[in-house]
């Protein structure tokens, strides 16, 4: 499914999100499961913000010497056995990844779940130098099936019910129906399970990547990420420029607080740590592995003194959960490989194009902000980036022009408030033969593209106004 | 080479020129524990219990060296397993423990440095096909009811991945109280030269409408028994 990279894309494509009433079904229920449990484990866990703190100031440190870091994170794993390759952008980082398969002569590649490996489209490059691809994380093996693209960084199939789940397993696998998790999972756990054995390429992304011993962590629950990387002959890990921390001592710091805040467990099932390839005599492990440290417009972040925040981002997922958009929304709607508050804020350089729309497409409530394990102040990018857009001269599609200029008029309209009293007054008297049961659900164009996807109180015949306070003493 | 250097400029030009600070060092002193050795020792045991069990792993007892080889006889019994595969100790010679799993007729795949790439395969794909994989796990972790378990050539790692039931036996002395203190007692050194796996419980999902699924691709049952050491 391609990417609605057009500059109008984001608007048609969530507008359609928003009138699907069983997607805002699916979304409240997974993201409502993800904030509850984690607000529970961060209520049982009182040293909580103590460690969020101390997993900023660590980021906000590999930041600022990112250059120092990078350099003994490649000097380490080189020493460790392991090759290293820096891809300015997601063509590079293909191209060499493409390459390393036709040296290998590689056939059958296994991916772990990573997002830096969708955004530079992976899947369809080894494809076409004719490698079998399966993702076998369960949410991206469903959405690969389906031939979608993940629609939330954590829970790639989080727009699909269980039943839709048990058409497609019926459909693809002439399995009986059934939309039982637990017989579902076990149908992947069986055809997985071949594929694991049978692969000679394992691709997965990277958590951390620790510069002091040139250690690769990668933290999972499923066992996706250690198949794919202790199985297949050779393991490629693609990991961003930000992903390396100082030193091994920094790690628990996050591992207390990745997992709290993302899925509101206290810990990933699995935490690997990966240091080189295969000693003699070993059983398993990788006998090559490759590092592709991808830049990809990150030190365009980087480069800017606002934006840089944007790059201690841990991937938790738990802004999307917490984003009254997102949960409005999904994720296909924002067309790119990071969703949500996160991906409004990295998008534009990553992708650049239609991405300069998203800084818009926030109500800057601050959830995001709150909820965030090294505590990224989103709001603030957001609106940095919606001032850099402007001065940029950004140009804007017919529907949401149409809605500045109302909003403009709006704001003359409200230096009047005689004229608005009057109009409010004008506008309960239409309304009222219209509405049912307190609500009005339909009103004639230009109105009803409000009536569409929302229902309007009906107005209070004397439109309520605040009294002007009295002055004390009369 | 040439994207290397280009990144590492653009990445020094982002961050500028002029006074940079210093490696931050965030050393912490781990607070003491309020409670006496023992009492300590006793509350990390149940809590590692707790935990492990929260996760959907099952605490199996603490056990001595004596009651070790019945104790994990009698798992294997309850996890009808017919075949099972074990890895070398880290702290105990774990040929005896083999030896009464032989006993009771199960067939015991014990696992040895790889000769060819070819035994090697075959090694994998019969421990593919055991029931139960057993391994001495480095060091647990209290808080999370985590254990760490760490690769050589007669202990791979497919032990706790391959099989449908994985048991790990950890010394009780080896129970740290929380992820910092576990990897600081792994060290840079071990972790260097083996790749580690800290596991939490069996293998699970919620990736269909965040529904917990046990058993995705690793094991579906995770068995813990704490080792209590004759010295402690």
């Amino acid at each position: 499914m391609p990417l609605s990279r057009s500059k109008s894309a984001f608007f048609s494509a969530s507008e359609k999100a928003i009138a699907d009433s069983e997607l805002r079904r699916k979304l409240a229920n997974a993201s409502g499961h993800h904030l509850d449990a984690a607000a529970r484990t961060r209520g049982e866990f009182p040293r909580y913000d103590e460690e969020r703190e101390a997993a900023r100031r660590i980021k906000a440190d590999a930041i600022n010497r990112l250059d120092q870091l990078l350099l003994q994170l490649k000097q380490r794993l080189e020493a460790n056995g392991c090759h290293v390759f820096f891809a300015a952008d997601a063509a590079a980082a293909r191209k060499y990844i493409v390459e390393v398969a036709r040296r290998g002569g590689l056939k059958r590649a296994v991916k772990g779940k990573s997002m830096t490996t969708e955004e530079i489209e992976l899947n369809p490059a080894l494809e076409q130098a004719g490698l079998e691809v399966v993702e076998t994380d369960l949410g991206e093996y469903i959405v690969q099936l389906r031939h979608e693209r993940p629609s939330h960084i954590l829970t790639p199939a989080i727009h699909l019910s269980k039943e839709d789940v048990g058409t497609l397993f019926h459909e693809r696998f002439g399995t009986s129906y059934t939309d039982e998790p637990e017989r579902l999972t076990a149908v992947a756990r069986e055809n997985l399970r071949s594929v694991f054995l049978a692969a000679d390429l394992g691709i997965t992304g990277v958590n951390f990547a620790i510069a002091e011993t040139g250690t690769l962590v990668l933290v999972e629950n499923e066992g996706n990420g250690r198949f794919s990387s202790t199985l297949p002959d050779t393991f490629v890990a693609v990991m961003g420029i930000e992903k390396v921390i100082p030193r091994l001592a920094d790690l628990s710091h996050f591992l207390e607080v990745l997992a709290r805040a993302g899925t509101g467990q206290k810990i990933t099932t699995y935490t690997n740590f990966i240091t080189r390839p295969r000693g003699a005599g070993e059983l398993d492990g990788p006998r090559e592995i490759h590092v592709v440290i991808l830049d990809n417009g990150r030190s365009a972040l980087l480069a800017d003194p606002v934006m840089r925040e944007a790059l201690y981002c841990l991937r938790c997922g738990a802004c999307l959960n917490a984003c009254p958009v997102y949960r409005r929304i999904g994720g296909h709607a924002y067309g790119y490989a990071y969703q949500g508050p996160i991906g409004s804020i990295v998008s534009p350089s990553l992708f650049g194009g239609g991405a300069g729309y998203l800084p818009f497409a926030s109500t800057l409530c601050g959830a995001c902000r709150e909820i965030c394990p090294v505590k990224i102040d989103i709001p603030k990018l957001l609106l940095h980036l919606r001032w850099k857009a402007n001065q940029s001269g950004l140009q804007w599609p017919r529907a949401a022009a149409g809605a500045r200029r109302a909003v403009q008029r709006f704001g003359r309209l409200a230096r009047h408030p005689r004229t608005i009293r009057m109009l409010s007054r004008i506008a309960a008297w239409m309304m009222r033969p219209m509405a049912r049961d307190g609500y009005v659900r339909w009103m004639p164009p230009p109105f009803s593209a409000w009536t569409r996807t929302r229902d309007f109180p009906v107005p209070k015949s004397a439109p309520r106004r605040k009294p002007a306070a009295k002055p004390h003493g009369t | 080479m040439g994207a290397f250097v280009r990144i590492m400029a653009s990445v020094k030009t982002a961050l500028g020129g002029g006074a940079r600070p210093a490696a931050a060092n965030h050393q912490e002193t781990p607070a003491a524990p309020l409670v006496a050795p023992a009492a300590h020792s006793a509350e990390l045991i149940s809590s590692f219990a707790r935990e492990l069990e929260a996760v959907g792993g099952h605490f199996v007892g603490a056990v001595t060296a004596d009651e070790l080889s019945a104790r994990t006889v009698e798992l294997a019994d309850r996890v009808g397993a017919l075949t099972v595969a074990i890895g070398a100790g880290v702290s105990f010679d774990a040929g005896p423990l083999a030896n009464s799993l032989e006993q009771g007729g199960r067939d015991v795949i014990r696992c040895r440095p790889a000769g060819d790439d070819q035994a090697r395969r075959a090694l994998i794909e019969r421990i593919a096909r055991a029931d139960l994989g057993i391994v001495e796990a480095d060091c647990a972790i209290a808080s999370t009811g985590t254990i760490a378990v760490t690769a050589t050539p007669a202990r791979p790692s497919v032990l706790t991945l391959l099989p449908p039931a994985a048991l790990a036996i950890v010394r009780a002395d080896r129970l740290m109280p929380d992820a910092a203190a576990a990897i600081d007692s792994l060290g840079a050194e071990t972790i260097a030269h083996h790749r580690v796996a800290f596991i939490t419980g069996p293998s699970r999902t919620a990736d269909i409408e965040k529904l917990i699924v046990v058993g995705v691709h690793g094991p579906k049952q995770l068995h813990v028994i704490l080792l209590w050491p004759k010295d402690v």
